[in-house]
């Protein structure tokens, strides 16, 4: 599953980038997943104003 | 003035720089020209006034009109959004002068000294030569004098009056938007560096910053003119700002692709940047949107009247919502995976996106600012189109869609032969640039080119004349 | 009746962009860090040490450079001083370059210095592209070192009357008004001889900058059909 590393230097954004997508679904992944946080956060305080 | 309705300082002052904006707009088409009928004939003017300096003055033009209007719009929309007279107004009328002072110097020292010996005075006093930003090191430093002393007034009169989220949102563009200008302002020997920093400037602006402002100023617009419910309008604004600086910031990597950057930018670059579109298309929408609810809630009253109050400037703002999705949008995904952008990178694709978006994206929406403060300036109630607007508006947006279509195929003949038969040498791109294909292309570019050049002066002309006109209704 | 939606709150969404630019630019500051150390220049112990650099030291104007396929990296890269045969560059054939191999650290160095600040101050990038940015009136010169019409079988040296390379370019660039290639001419810009060899210099390094493979197959294909 884990590509050998091909670009000049080793990197850790070359190291998560294995193979098609991995490293942008990562960095994506990571901005959405907060955002669950936010969503639930407002819900309350929306439920609490009524 | 006489006949002038702005009791607003700062009103006036956006006038001086929308006047501004549209001279050097000329300025921008006439050098476009002259560069458009060098790839036809290339003898013309050759050691007079080159390739080189029609380009440097055509696209330097263009983004010294756009921060000009893109100035004054703030200027107009301030006292109407924080509902004050904006702080600091006479700083500001100054530092219009030191700018457009500036522009004139930098405009001349381009046509009359236009290069200079290999050391740092030419980078210093002539000439930076780095695409768009060739402004010398002087100017440079002048800049960024006049833009700090506009974000101060934008920041100073958003604090002390009312700070709606239109404004919350400039005040933080804004800052970007100056900030990242000091990312152009260093020479270095290493030019994989010295492009690094340079799309900081170039690629943060037009497919960051300048985006969001543009939705800050539609979000302006559609309250202005169609009366649009002010919190709607703004829930929009911040989707868009999620979505145009979620996807733009990183999507600055399709410019790393071949620069000697490392390769996981090919994967950040390539996904960022393919969500670019999706927030130009909500942009659409939510014109088109606002404008059915309004008037539909007035139909359903009874009134069967338009809600539009500036019909001109509505009409470029739509076209600013269409073109900037086409233009940024549709013209930018076409070329922006790296699979696809090893053959079309550095061609006439790049051309044919670059006149489409900056004018789809950009010049639509600030004509129709300036036909916001001929409205304003005249005392005009409800300002409908004349035949001169109409004209004007058919031509230009007709004739940079022709010059468009032009360099997209002129791109392909060049993507074709010179990038895949041939492998990118000197003789392959002679062979593509003297293809029929190719050489038809440039001559309808340059048809194009003179139809939006006419309808720039029927613009002009309505500009200064539909004021008076009587026509409207006061 | 039922709640407002979060999703038509203002609230939520000022948060949401908040969170995405401030991420967003947190990012790429992380990257650029990252991608600064990978593209800062090398220096002369590094080519004499066989590491290879994405932009490497100005002291590569010593050595041969040729862009070849690499398997391992999968599209072509530029080999210094030779092909190591593992997709890797040997660093040991030498090329001279204006009749020299042994420029120092300090000469060549000061040789890009001036051809870069030429570059900019002739404004190259408002006619060519360099690496694939600037204006389209004009060839890519970011492989122009290594394109075949200014080599030994190419027509440039014949022309210019020179028999290197370095010295058929520089010719060019002193005065391109005498030899057209195209109804397209470069104007006089009044380069110097001095500027000229630092112009040559700073396009030899620049065709040693690994560029992940662009342009694809430069050079490699001759007297292929013409497109027209």
């Amino acid at each position: 599953m884990f590509e050998q590393f091909t670009d000049v230097v080793p990197s850790f954004f070359g190291w998560l980038n294995q193979g098609p997508l991995t490293l942008t679904i990562f960095l994506h992944t990571f901005i959405i997943l907060p955002m669950f946080w936010i969503y639930s956060q407002e819900k309350k305080r929306l439920e609490q104003e009524k | 003035m006489a006949n002038n309705y702005l009791k607003s300082e700062s009103k006036q002052l956006a006038t001086w720089y929308f006047t501004f904006a549209a001279i050097i707009f000329g300025a921008q088409l006439v050098f476009g020209l002259v560069a458009a009928i060098q790839f036809v004939m290339p003898s013309f003017l050759y050691q007079i006034l080159d390739f080189s300096i029609a380009r440097i003055l055509h696209i330097n033009a263009l983004v010294v009109w756009m921060v000009f209007a893109m100035f004054g719009s703030v200027y107009w929309l301030l006292p109407d959004e924080t509902e004050i007279e904006t702080v600091g107004i006479k700083v500001g009328k100054l530092l219009f002068w030191v700018f457009a002072a500036a522009i004139v110097v930098v405009v001349l020292v381009f046509l009359f000294i236009q290069v200079g010996p290999a050391d740092q005075t030419t980078i210093w006093f002539i000439t930076e030569g780095r695409e768009y930003i060739e402004a010398p090191r002087w100017a440079d430093i002048g800049i960024v004098i006049v833009a700090l002393g506009f974000v101060a007034n934008l920041f100073l009169t958003g604090i002390k009056g009312k700070q709606t989220g239109i404004v919350t949102v400039l005040m933080a563009d804004m800052i970007a938007f100056a900030g990242l200008y000091l990312a152009g302002m260093f020479f270095t020997d290493n030019i994989s560096v010295d492009q690094y920093w340079w799309w900081w400037v170039i690629h943060l602006w037009v497919e960051a910053t300048w985006e969001v402002f543009v939705g800050a100023i539609a979000a302006y617009g559609l309250i202005k003119m169609l009366g649009a419910h002010r919190q709607v309008v703004e829930m929009w604004l911040w989707i868009e700002v999620s979505m145009l600086f979620g996807s733009g910031i990183l999507g600055m990597g399709h410019h790393y692709f071949w620069i000697g950057t490392p390769e996981y930018w090919w994967e950040i670059g390539a996904l960022f940047s393919a969500l670019e579109p999706l927030p130009l298309v909500a942009m659409f929408v939510h014109v088109l949107y606002d404008w059915g609810k309004t008037q539909g809630a007035q139909e359903a009253h009874g009134d069967k009247v338009s809600v539009i109050k500036n019909k001109p400037a509505f009409t470029w703002f739509v076209l600013n919502a269409f073109g900037n999705f086409l233009g940024a949008g549709v013209w930018g995904f076409f070329h922006t995976l790296p699979q696809i952008n090893l053959y079309t990178h550095g061609t006439q694709f790049t051309a044919a996106h670059g006149h489409l978006a900056f004018f789809g994206a950009y010049a639509t929406i600030l004509i129709g600012m300036f036909y916001l403060a001929v409205q304003g300036k005249n005392g005009i109630k409800v300002m409908k189109s004349t035949k001169l607007s109409i004209w004007s508006t058919a031509m230009i947006t007709g004739g940079v869609m022709g010059m468009t279509v032009a360099l997209t195929i002129a791109g392909y003949v060049q993507v074709i032969v010179e990038r895949a038969q041939m492998g990118a040498t000197w003789s392959g791109y002679f062979d593509s640039q003297s293809g029929v294909w190719f050489t038809q292309a440039m001559d309808w570019r340059l048809l194009m080119g003179v139809i939006t050049f006419l309808g720039f002066i029927l613009l002009a002309t309505d500009l200064l004349r539909t004021g008076k006109s009587a026509i409207h209704e006061r | 009746m039922a709640n407002k939606s979060v999703w038509s709150d203002n609230r939520f969404w000022q948060r949401t962009a908040a969170w995405v630019t401030g991420f967003a630019s947190i990012l790429l500051i992380w990257l650029t860090f990252d991608t600064s150390a990978q593209i800062s220049m090398g220096n002369d112990a590094d080519l004499k040490n066989g590491v290879t650099k994405r932009v490497p030291g100005p002291t590569v104007i010593n050595y041969k450079i040729s862009y070849e396929m690499s398997t391992k990296r999968g599209h072509e890269v530029p080999y210094i001083g030779g092909n190591d045969g593992k997709g890797g560059s040997l660093f040991k054939e030498k090329e001279k370059f204006f009749g020299r191999d042994d420029y120092s650290e300090k000469e060549a160095g000061d040789l890009l210095h001036l051809g870069k600040l030429g570059s900019q101050a002739k404004n190259c990038m408002d006619c060519h592209t360099l690496m694939g940015n600037g204006a389209y009136y004009a060839p890519d010169l970011t492989k122009a070192w290594l394109d075949p019409a200014w080599g030994p079988e190419g027509s440039m040296q014949a022309v210019t009357g020179k028999s290197t390379k370095e010295e058929a370019m520089a010719e060019f660039l002193q005065h391109p008004e005498l030899y057209p290639t195209h109804a397209r001419m470069m104007p006089n810009l009044g380069i110097t001889a001095q500027e000229a060899k630092g112009l040559v210099a700073f396009l030899k390094h620049l065709s040693s900058i690994d560029t992940n493979g662009f342009p694809r197959n430069f050079g490699k294909i001759q007297g292929a059909l013409n497109g027209k």
